[in-house]
């Protein structure tokens, strides 16, 4: 096993049948590591979006609502009300579980890719999650 | 917060390549040994449980059931690293109530005064809250790094074992948290 970085057309990837041998090959292997770590990103974002809807669903006002009413002068009571809804908070959490899961998952795969120490692969890895970022984070305070 | 939540997620991915010692069995035949190290590490993913090591050279699986003691094991650590990050971003949160204010006066237009405060959240470095974090710190480390270790081995079962064990060990001590923690944040 290689242990240092090389730039090559061939690359065995994760499984037995993702093998590359063409340059053509590796083009595709790039692209699809490079969605992976998109991928990456945006479960994590993702994550983030759930959390912050079964927040919404135990009817606790985040700090951003607090804000709003406060502009408002609106005159709501403030004690802890009954969630709204226990059956969506659940299903949130259980998304957020899966995704939790997903998000394990697609980390060790980057990081096994990293590992074949394949120079293009890692400029997938580095440039997806670069990419993912720009993407996905602007998402996390639109509500 | 938010952001503080998904910083912790993040040392998943980032295991460091850092140089792994080649296997060595000593082989009768040396002109092949060389073929030898190169086929001791897997590089793609299968199912098996004959001669599987496990992170020490005394942990050797080698049947079913040894497996299946491996899965349940591999399981509970990635269950206790998830309960463990959730138990130190809660202790975290407990121990800085303290906060300090200090206000101070500044010239501010027209002549005026004004007050300045500046507010410190913090730990002390000798305080207990901190060493205690400290050293859970070291725990967390040392736990995600075996957990990148047994991914490597490529190995399906132990890889499934980590990614459900992640999974539950998030669904049962993030419950917890959702409901309570955030409830308490809300009353600061």
């Amino acid at each position: 096993m290689a242990m240092h970085f090389i730039f090559s057309d061939e690359v065995v990837l994760l499984f037995d049948f993702w093998s590359v041998h063409s340059p053509t090959g590796m083009a595709l292997s790039v692209l699809v590591i490079l969605l992976l770590a998109v991928l990456y990103e945006s479960i994590k974002v993702g994550k983030a979006r759930l959390l912050y809807q079964a927040l919404m669903n135990l009817s606790i006002p985040t700090s951003q609502q607090l804000i709003e009413e406060t502009d408002q002068d609106s005159s709501s009571s403030d004690s802890l009300p009954v969630s709204r809804s226990p059956l969506r908070w659940f299903l949130c959490h259980f998304g957020q579980s899966l995704l939790h899961v997903a998000q394990v998952v697609v980390g060790y795969f980057m990081m096994l890719a990293v590992m074949s120490y394949n120079t293009w692969i890692f400029f997938g890895v580095v440039l997806g999650s670069g990419v993912g970022y720009y993407l996905a984070y602007p998402l996390l305070n639109m509500t | 917060g938010r952001s503080h939540h998904m910083g912790m997620n993040m040392d998943m991915s980032g295991g460091d390549n850092s140089t792994m010692p080649p296997h060595h069995h000593p082989t009768t035949s040396s002109d092949h040994s060389h073929d030898h190290m190169m086929m001791m590490m897997p590089m793609t993913f299968y199912f098996g449980f004959k001669n599987v090591e496990l992170l020490f050279s005394s942990l050797v699986i080698n049947t079913a059931g040894e497996m299946a003691g491996a899965f349940v094991a591999v399981f509970l650590l990635a269950m206790f690293y998830e309960g463990l990050k959730i138990a130190r971003e809660g202790l975290l949160r407990k121990s800085q109530v303290s906060i300090r204010y200090n206000s101070m006066p500044v010239p501010g237009p027209n002549g005026t005064i004004l007050m300045e405060t500046h507010k410190t959240v913090g730990q002390q470095m000798l305080s207990f809250p901190h060493l205690l974090q400290t050293v859970l710190h070291i725990i967390q480390v040392v736990i995600s790094y075996f957990l990148m270790l047994i991914f490597m081995t490529y190995n399906g079962y132990l890889c499934i074992a980590v990614a459900a064990g992640a999974g539950t060990g998030y669904f049962l001590f993030s419950w917890k948290k959702a409901v309570v923690v955030d409830i308490t944040e809300h009353c600061h």
